[in-house]
C-alpha cells in the first residue's frame, strides 16, 4: 500500500514536469515572453506536486504507529496496568492481527486486535485521501502560478539550495550526535574511574572487569590499576609510527616518480596498480600480516638470534604502512602534478637538473598538499583496527620493542565490545572513553594539519 | 661577430613537423627579434637554442645549432652548462614561490657560483640592479617574489636569468602579460642588457620588434621566410609575405 502510494507520487511528479513544460511551450506559442526556460516550469510544477505530498507521507509514517497504539490501549487505560504490561498487550495484539500469535487468546486481546486492524485500514485509506488531496491542491496552486507566467526560476533555485543545505546539515548533525553519544557514556565512565588513573595509569587490563558478578555492588576501588590507558596510547602511536616509517618514504618517492619521472605510458599503468592497494579490504591485510609477515619475521628473527613474538608491532605496523602507501603516493602525485609547468620550465631554464628542480622548487610548492596527505595517512594509521587485532595481539604491553606484541586503542575497543555487553558497566563505558580520546586525538591532528597547510599556502600563493 | 649559427634545423612534435630547415645566424651583443603569426614556430625555435624542447616528450630536434662553434645538439653537450650560458625569460612571469632573494640566488646556488654569503649578496644585488629592480625591492628581499606586481615579477625573472651571467638571453614574448608602462621598462632594460648579452626575443608586437631589435627574422608556418637587419625587414622586405605581415594585412 505504502509502496503503491509512493510510486504514485513519484509518477505524478514526473508527469507534472512534462505537463508544466508543455504549459510553458503553450505560453510561448501565444507570443508571450517566458520568465524562465521551459524546463523550470516543469521543475516548479513537479516540486509542488511531489514535495508537500512526501512531507505529509513521511509525517504520517512517523506518527501513525504512536497514535494507533494510543487508541488501542485507551481501552486498558484505567485498569491499572503497568507500562511494561501495556507494551506486552500491544505486542500480543499486533502479532494476533498478523495471525502469528501462538499463546492463549483472550477475548480482550481479540477485541483489541480487531480494533487495531480497523484503525490501520482507516489510517491507510485516510492517508491516501489526504495525500491525494494535498497533491491536487498544491498542483492547482502551482499550475495557476505557471499559467499567469509568474517567476519559476527563483523558487526552483531556492529549492535546490534548500536540498543541498539539508544534505550538509544531515552530515553535521550526525557528527554532533556521535559526539554526544560518546560524551555521556564517557562522563559516566569517569564517574567511576578517575580521569587521572585513565590518563596516567600504566596498566590496562579490562579483563579484570569482566569477572565481576553483575549482582555485586559497584566498587570503584577494585578497578584501580585496570583502566590505565598509557600502554594502549603508546601502542597506538608506536604502531602508527612504524606504519608511517614505511608509508612516508615509499609513498612519497613513488608519488614523485609517477609525477615527474615516469613516462606517460608507465604512469598510465602504474597508478591504477598502486591504487589497487587502496581497494584491498583491511581484513585481507590483517591476515596477510598475521599469517605471512608475522611468522616470516619470527623466523627471520630467530635465525638472527633475536626473540620475536609471532604477533609483533613490527608486522602490524609494517603491513599498515603498506596499506597507507597508495594514499600518500596517489595524493602527492596529484599535488606535484598540479604544480604549474611554468615553475618547472623556469628552473630547467636556469640549468637545474630534474632532482634539483624537484627538491628546490616543486617539493616546497607542493608541500601543503604533501603534508595534508601525510596527516591523512596518520589518521588512517591511528584509526586502523583490523590489522592490529589480527597481527599484533590484544595484550596491552607497555613496550617500545617492535618485536613484541602491543595493542592499540581501536583494537581494545573491539576487545571490550565483542560478545555480551552490560551497559552502564565500566568495562563497556571504557570503550566510549577510548573512542572519545581517539576522536580528540584525530581532531587535534586535523586541526594541526589545517594550520600547517594554511600557513604554507599563505607563504606560497 | 656571429654568436649562434643554426643550420638545417627541423623540429617535430610527434609526427607533425613544426619547423622546416631553419638556417639563421645571430649576432653577438645585438637584439634579434623573431616575429610571425601565432603557431608559426618562432617560440619552438627559441626553445631549441637552450634545448628546452627536451622537456617535451614527443618533441625531436634535428640539424645543427652552433653556439660559439659548438653544436649543442651533439650528444657531448652538457645541458646543465648550456642552460647556464643561455638564460631564458618566459611569456608569463614565473617567479618561484620563494623570496625575492631566493629567486635570484637559485641559479648561482645550483651552479656553485658563490663561495660565501657575502658573494651571494653581491650577485643578488648586481643582478637586481641590472634588471632595474633593486630600488623597488631592496627593502623586501625576504618577501615572496610572487607578491610583486606583474612588471616587477617579470624583471625579477630577468634578474634571475642574468644572475648566472649568461652569454645569451632568450625572451619568449616577455611583455605580453604586462601593461604599457611595464613594457616600456622592460624594453629599456633589453637595450641596456645587450651590452653584455646577446638577446633573442620572440614578440607579437611589430612596434616592439622595431624598437628594440637590430635584426629580425620572420617566421611563417614553420619556415623562416626572411631575416636580416630590422631596418631592412621593416622598410624594404624582399618577400611579399613579410611585407603583408608587417603592414598588418594578415596575422
Amino acid at each position: 500500500m505504502n509502496l503503491i502510494l509512493f510510486t504514485f507520487i513519484v509518477l505524478l511528479g514526473f508527469t507534472s514536469y512534462y505537463f508544466g513544460r508543455k504549459k510553458a511551450y503553450t505560453i510561448q506559442s501565444s507570443n508571450k515572453r517566458l520568465t524562465a526556460l521551459p524546463q523550470f516550469y516543469g521543475y516548479y510544477l513537479a516540486i509542488w506536486c511531489a514535495i508537500p505530498a512526501f512531507i505529509i507521507f513521511s509525517l504520517w509514517a512517523i506518527f501513525e504507529p504512536t497514535i494507533v497504539k494510543l487508541l488501542v490501549l485507551s481501552d486498558y487505560s484505567n485498569q491499572g496496568y503497568l507500562d511494561d504490561e501495556l507494551n506486552l498487550i500491544y505486542e500480543k495484539t499486533k502479532s494476533l492481527s498478523r495471525g502469528q500469535f501462538t499463546g492463549e487468546i483472550t477475548p480482550f486481546i481479540e477485541a483489541s486486535a480487531e480494533k487495531y486492524l480497523s484503525l490501520r485500514s482507516i489510517a491507510q485509506s485516510s492517508k491516501a485521501v489526504i495525500v491525494l488531496s494535498i497533491i491536487i491542491a498544491s498542483v492547482a496552486y502551482a499550475y495557476k502560478r505557471i499559467s499567469s507566467n509568474s517567476r519559476t526560476r527563483e523558487p526552483v533555485e531556492k529549492f535546490l539550495n534548500a536540498v543541498l543545505f539539508t544534505a550538509s546539515l544531515a552530515a553535521i548533525l550526525t557528527t554532533v550526535g556521535i559526539v554526544f553519544s560518546l560524551i555521556f557514556q564517557t562522563i559516566d565512565f569517569f564517574k567511576v574511574i578517575p580521569l587521572f588513573d585513565f590518563v596516567f595509569g600504566t596498566h590496562w587490563y579490562p579483563a579484570k572487569a569482566f569477572v565481576r558478578d553483575s549482582s555485586e555492588a559497584l566498587d570503584p576501588s577494585m578497578y584501580s590499576d585496570t583502566f590505565g590507558a598509557v600502554p594502549i596510547f603508546a601502542g597506538t602511536f608506536f604502531i602508527a609510527f612504524i606504519a608511517m616509517c614505511v608509508a612516508i618514504p615509499i609513498g612519497l618517492m613513488s608519488g614523485i616518480y609517477l609525477a615527474e619521472y615516469a613516462s606517460s605510458k608507465v604512469r598510465q599503468y602504474a597508478k591504477p596498480l598502486i591504487e589497487i592497494l587502496a581497494g584491498i579490504p583491511t581484513v585481507v591485510y590483517g591476515f596477510f600480516a598475521a599469517l605471512t609477515v608475522g611468522p616470516f619475521l619470527k623466523e627471520l628473527g630467530t635465525s638472527m638470534g633475536l626473540e620475536v613474538s609471532a604477533e609483533s608491532a613490527l608486522a602490524a605496523g609494517g603491513v599498515m604502512g603498506i596499506m597507507i602507501i597508495p594514499f600518500i603516493s596517489s595524493l602527492s602525485d596529484d599535488v606535484i602534478t598540479s604544480v604549474p609547468q611554468s615553475l618547472r620550465d623556469g628552473s630547467y631554464a636556469m640549468g637545474a637538473t630534474k632532482s634539483e628542480t624537484i627538491k628546490r622548487v616543486i617539493f616546497p610548492a607542493a608541500l601543503p598538499g604533501i603534508v595534508g596527505s601525510i596527516l591523512l595517512g596518520v589518521s588512517r594509521a591511528i584509526g586502523e583496527t583490523m590489522i592490529v587485532v589480527m597481527a599484533s595481539g590484544l595484550a596491552a604491553n607497555l613496550t617500545l620493542n617492535p618485536l613484541e606484541s602491543t595493542s592499540t586503542i581501536t583494537a581494545q575497543i573491539v576487545v571490550i565490545l565483542i560478545g555480551d555487553q552490560a551497559f552502564g558497566d565500566p568495562k563497556t563505558q571504557a570503550a566510549f572513553a577510548l573512542g572519545m580520546s581517539l576522536f580528540l586525538v584525530t581532531l587535534c591532528l586535523n586541526i594541526v594539519a589545517l594550520r600547517v597547510v594554511k600557513k604554507y599556502r599563505e607563504k606560497y600563493e | 661577430m656571429i654568436k649562434i649559427k643554426a643550420k638545417n634545423v627541423d623540429v617535430f612534435y610527434g609526427k607533425k613537423q613544426a619547423l622546416y630547415n631553419i638556417g639563421l645566424d645571430i649576432e653577438e651583443n645585438q637584439v634579434t627579434a623573431l616575429i610571425g603569426p601565432s603557431g608559426c614556430g618562432k617560440s619552438t625555435f627559441l626553445r631549441c637554442l637552450n634545448r628546452m624542447n627536451d622537456v617535451i616528450d614527443i618533441c625531436s630536434v634535428k640539424g645543427e645549432i652552433l653556439i660559439n662553434d659548438f653544436n649543442i645538439n651533439d650528444k657531448s653537450c652538457d645541458v646543465v652548462r648550456l642552460r647556464e650560458k643561455i638564460g631564458m625569460v618566459f611569456q608569463k612571469p614565473n617567479p618561484f614561490p620563494k623570496t625575492v632573494y631566493e629567486n635570484i640566488s637559485y641559479g648561482p646556488t645550483i651552479h656553485g657560483m658563490a663561495q660565501s654569503k657575502q658573494e651571494m649578496d653581491e650577485i643578488v644585488e648586481t643582478s637586481l640592479k641590472k634588471a632595474a629592480l633593486w630600488e623597488e625591492v631592496k627593502d623586501r628581499l625576504h618577501e615572496p617574489g610572487t607578491g610583486l606586481s606583474g612588471g616587477q615579477q617579470q624583471r625579477l625573472c630577468i634578474a634571475r636569468a642574468i644572475s648566472v651571467r649568461p652569454e645569451v638571453i632568450l625572451m619568449d614574448e616577455p611583455c605580453s602579460a604586462l601593461d604599457p608602462i611595464a613594457t616600456a621598462q622592460i624594453e629599456e632594460l633589453i637595450d641596456e642588457l645587450k651590452k653584455e648579452h646577446t638577446i633573442i626575443i620572440v614578440t607579437h608586437s611589430m612596434a616592439q620588434a622595431a624598437r628594440v631589435s637590430q635584426n629580425t627574422g620572420f617566421f611563417h608556418l614553420g619556415h623562416l621566410i626572411e631575416h636580416g637587419s630590422t631596418d631592412k625587414i621593416f622598410k624594404n622586405p624582399d618577400n611579399t609575405k613579410t611585407q603583408d605581415y608587417i603592414t598588418g594585412r594578415f596575422g
